[in-house]
């Protein structure tokens, strides 16, 4: 198998850089997602005149299609009235890099876009948690189907738990998804705890690093160094890709950590991700022009000692031996799921029988949704065939309004019985008058389609 | 009557315009050293037995700047920077002394360092020890705030008040530091050497008794009066290539979207008009090895011209990068496109025996006949400019952009006409326009269209105006002005009519002003700074803009 990241290592160093800051575009004027987000960025990165250096090649947006989309998420209504054409050119972004890194134009990339994506999950109904499209999971499939690569490794670096990239790949082996985030008990979503470690068949596949409120530099760099690096140098990746948000920075608004500009940059530096792509981060004028300096720096192989907070002084921040052990006892524990992961994989499969089944309870903060799911994936009896999935859905807009789906989802590496199957699921579905929408993904076909009960029409993307 | 004059690289060229029309033309070859008397020289010819008083205007385009710089007999000139906190100062592309002191100012013009006053107090006397009389004072964010920029000024006159001291802010005020810092040292470089040739420019027309105002065009092809663009010598830089476009622009119907080939003996200069608009780089100018703010037109240089040298690799031809002397044809000592063209009668210039004699020969090392050679050479060469200019529409195509409506509404444009200037474009051009499918033109003054070009451009003028509300002040970019903002419910609205004045008094102060009401908003922003919960502020953004364009006096190209 072609390792991509192993041929671009040794290349002349040359990061690709895409900036949209969609100045025109917000959530609402004072949202904390609207114009003024990038702009200091901007400010600061123009001023730096980083955009001229020979390491650096800056690289224009363009539209994702709304095949990009399907090949991921169930949209309902539809990703066209779900999608706005910034999300379209935020996604595209990705795509664009992706290409360019693909190719072997550059090193690496960073896609420093706006607006987010990582806590948009497979079945879309609307905005959660500022996002409503998953760019990483967008980019990954793309780059899966057009490259013919199959092992990616996702680092959330979000200061949340991207519980939307989890949720997507969660039964994908192919696929690490590790995330550090501020504990869940102490900040939205409320999710990424340890016994979160994938489906049945993808078991220590899913590492989710609570970290306690106000660690710093220090204690991320040591789940780096202790837990993610070793698991990455396992699993061997054809692509690492970074969920990159800066909200982990003291001085972000939404949340509690003590990372600073420093720090992130030493994180690029140390996680050496071959695609980062911008997530949250709202601290717009006292960290953001400073972290993605540092980042843009760190990527690009320069030196970023120079990049610090105007009230930033080393060992301004230090951690407690309290928290010292909280995150030393996390990082033992997940060292074990990871070793074991084979042996809790056979035994979860086994204890599923041959159908696997979940309920979820989804809550969209942005757009206030509730969602009910219920998720079925087959236990295929093939070890290398993840199974297809089912997902039924039924989401309340206030009170009174609801839409309803079905959707099948028959993953890219999943045997011939199984996209049969997949097939027959959803065409016996299509007359299945309890659900508004029923949704096929079949992402070996590149095929995806969304059928209307009320309309009886299908729409093929 | 108009008068133009456009100093290039081999020849100066001078054009004198009456009523739309072209009347008189003459060339003498150019002398580097002695630029002043080649100026005049072209000037004589076209003005004898013209009536002084009927003379309006004379503008020029000159390399003085150019080859100041690209000669190294620019002045020498130190830089105190104040980088602040990113990226490592060591890791700048800048060249010469450089010292760096402590302090640093903010995005938003807010001082997050003190300025340390010790430091720029013993860089000044090192620079001054070591002989240096040009100072340039650059703060990273000097443009939103002077304040460190003005401090380093004063200390390093205290400490030798002969020096000369420009401040970053005043060079310009776009955000990019290593560029201001490059923009301010090239202008204080240039500036001495430009102003004696300005003064010397004065002099000789005033002793021909023109008492017309003089102009000169600048790399963004417009033109400034003479006696204020001793304040802006860098902006002249690349005036010939501003001169060829403005020319075709004269030389071609309005509106239109042409590519301008500048087909020289060495290069070609490729050039975008877009709908009667010449096309600006979105970087400022790269001027030797650095990258500078200069504005000017995205002209892009192709090593390919009528003297590139020939050679057969295999039975394909390669041409260029150097020249190879005058063509064959011409009594020069090897084979060349020039000697290929004029094989196949598509130019009448030179002996077609001798060109015939010079294809003869590489058809020998390519294996095949004169004229198959010729055939060879000028595909080769057409091949390289139809690609060579695909690659320029893609670029601008390709250009980054930051709102969703720049990405969407974008298309794809190609030219109408492909417009030839320059003494090969002759035979190529025609055959280049073929390929593309469009109307390929070589204006019947092509040979003077930089002069015509020079003579006919009228001023440009740009305003970047940023107000921030929440801290009371608004800066504009082009030269440092600042002013306070108490209106706290300062809007869109108030923000455009105090960028129109603005740009009204900077008119005045180019000497310019009867261009002010040109002056067009293209682009307006407002940001709301919202803080805890509720709006702080606002970042608002005004851009303003004079276009290149002709004056109304001038009539021809198809204009009535």
């Amino acid at each position: 198998m072609r390792n991509y990241r192993e041929e671009n290592k040794d290349r002349a160093r040359k990061m690709g850089l895409i900036f949209f800051p969609a100045f025109d575009w917000a959530i609402t004027p004072t949202h904390p997602e609207r114009e003024e987000r990038l702009l200091y960025t901007r400010d600061q990165i123009f001023e730096e005149g980083l955009m001229d250096l020979p390491e650096v090649e800056e690289y224009k947006p363009r539209l994702a299609d709304y095949k990009d989309i399907a090949r991921v998420h169930f949209c309902i209504p539809s990703a066209e009235s779900l999608v706005t054409e910034a999300h379209l050119i935020a996604a595209g972004s990705t795509l664009v890099l992706a290409d360019a890194y693909m190719k072997g134009e550059i090193t690496n990339a960073f896609a420093l876009v706006r607006p987010p994506g990582h806590h948009s999950m497979r079945v879309a109904h609307g905005n959660r948690g500022f996002c409503n499209v998953n760019n990483e999971a967008i980019m990954v499939e793309y780059i899966r189907r057009k490259y013919g690569i199959r092992r990616v490794a996702i680092i959330d670096t979000d200061v949340h738990h991207g519980d939307g990239t989890q949720e997507i790949f969660y039964h994908d082996p192919d696929v690490l998804f590790i995330s550090f985030h501020q504990d869940g008990r102490t900040l939205y979503p409320g999710s990424g705890f340890v016994d979160e470690q994938g489906g049945p068949k993808a078991m220590g596949r899913t590492i989710n690093i609570p970290l306690p409120p106000e660690t710093p530099d220090e204690g991320i760099h040591y789940v780096l160094e202790e837990l993610v690096l070793p698991i990455l140098k396992d699993f061997r990746p054809q692509l690492v890709v970074n969920s990159a948000g800066q909200d982990n920075h003291y001085t972000d608004p939404l949340a509690n950590m003590r990372f600073s500009a420093q720090g992130y940059a030493k994180l690029n530096e140390m996680l050496a991700p071959d695609i980062a792509v911008l997530e949250g981060g709202y601290a717009i004028e006292t960290a953001l022009p400073y972290v993605n300096c540092g980042i843009i720096l760190a990527m690009a192989g320069l030196d970023y000692s120079n990049v610090r907070e105007p009230d930033y002084h080393p060992g301004r921040f230090s951690m407690s031996r309290t928290m010292e052990a909280n995150i030393v006892s996390t990082v033992e524990y997940l060292q074990g799921i990871w070793e074991a992961r084979e042996e809790l994989t056979a035994k979860a499969v086994e204890r599923a029988g041959p159908f696997f089944r979940r309920h979820k309870d989804i809550f969209y903060d942005t757009d206030g949704i509730r969602e009910k799911q219920t998720e079925s994936v087959k236990m295929c009896p093939d070890k290398s065939c993840p199974g297809y999935m089912t997902i039924d859905t039924d989401a309340a807009r206030g009170y009174g309004h609801s839409e309803s789906g079905f959707g099948v989802f028959v993953p890219l590496f999943a045997c011939k019985r199984c996209r049969e199957e997949g097939r027959e699921e959803y065409e016996a579905h299509k007359t299945d008058s309890r659900y508004n929408y029923i949704f096929f993904q079949d992402k070996n076909a590149d095929d995806f389609r969304l059928y209307s009960t009320r309309m009886h029409n299908e729409r093929v993307y | 009557m108009l008068i133009g004059i456009d100093v290039g690289g081999t020849t100066t060229d001078a054009v004198l315009i009456d009523e739309g029309k072209v009347i008189k033309t003459s060339k003498v070859p150019t002398d580097h050293d002695h630029l002043l008397e080649c100026l005049m020289g072209a000037l004589d010819e076209v003005v004898r037995e013209v009536p002084t008083d009927k003379i309006e205007r004379v503008v020029l385009s000159t390399t003085l700047i150019t080859n100041l710089i690209a000669e190294g007999k620019a002045d020498p000139v130190a830089l105190i920077m104040e980088p602040g906190p990113g990226m490592n100062p060591e890791n700048l592309a800048l060249e010469g002394e450089i010292r760096i002191v402590r302090g640093a100012i903010d995005y938003r013009g807010r001082e997050i360092q003190p300025l340390d006053e010790d430091q720029v107090e013993k860089a000044a006397a090192a620079i001054s020890e070591r002989g240096y009389r040009k100072v340039a004072v650059v703060s990273k964010f000097g443009q939103r705030n002077h304040s460190h920029e003005e401090r380093m000024r004063k200390i390093v006159l205290r400490t030798n008040p002969e020096i000369q001291v420009e401040m970053g802010h005043q060079a310009s005020g776009r955000l990019n530091f290593p560029r201001r810092a490059a923009t301010a040292m090239l202008k204080v470089a240039s500036q001495d050497k430009y102003r004696q040739f300005a003064e010397q420019i004065a002099e000789a027309v005033s002793k021909r008794d023109i008492a017309a105002p003089i102009y000169i065009l600048k790399a963004d092809g417009g033109t400034l009066p003479l006696e204020t663009s001793v304040e802006h010598p860098v902006e002249t830089i690349f005036s010939g290539p501003a001169a060829s476009t403005m020319g075709v622009l004269a030389l071609t119907p309005p509106d239109q979207t042409s590519v301008v080939v500048d087909i020289g003996g060495t290069t070609t200069d490729l050039a975008l008009i877009l709908d009667g608009v010449p096309l600006i780089s979105s970087d400022g100018a790269r001027v030797d090895s650095q990258l500078t703010h200069i504005r000017a037109f995205a002209v892009k240089s192709v090593a390919l011209g009528g003297d590139s040298r020939v050679r057969a690799a295999g039975d394909e031809v390669t041409l260029g990068p150097e020249r190879a002397g005058p063509a064959f044809c011409l009594g020069g000592p090897e084979p060349t496109p020039t000697d290929a063209m004029r094989l196949l009668n598509l130019i009448s210039i030179g002996e077609r025996a001798l060109a015939e004699v010079a294809m003869a020969n590489l058809g020998q090392d390519l294996g095949c006949s004169a004229g198959e050679a010729a055939q060879k050479v000028v595909d080769a060469a057409v091949e390289k400019l139809l690609s060579e200019i695909e690659a320029m529409f893609l670029a601008w195509e390709l250009e980054p952009a930051y709102r969703v409506w720049e990405i969407l509404q974008k298309e794809k444009i190609r030219p109408q006409n492909v417009v030839g200037v320059g003494g090969g474009s002759l035979g190529l051009v025609p055959l280049v326009a073929e390929r593309l499918g469009v109307e390929g033109i070589i204006p019947e003054d092509a040979a003077v269209a930089n002069a015509i070009g020079a003579a006919v451009a009228r001023p440009t003028l740009t305003l970047t105006f940023r107000a921030d509300t929440d801290r009371g002040f608004y800066t504009v970019a082009e030269d440092g002005t600042t002013g306070e903002i108490r209106d706290k419910k300062f809007g869109q609205k108030e923000a455009e009519a105090l960028a129109k004045r603005l740009i009204v008094e900077r008119a005045e102060r180019m000497g310019i002003s009867e261009y002010a009401s040109e002056a067009e908003v293209t682009s307006s922003e407002v940001f709301n700074m919202v803080r805890g919960w509720s709006t702080s502020g606002r970042i608002l953004d005004v851009s303003m803009q004079i276009p290149a364009g002709l004056i109304p006096e001038w009539t021809g190209g198809g204009r009535r």
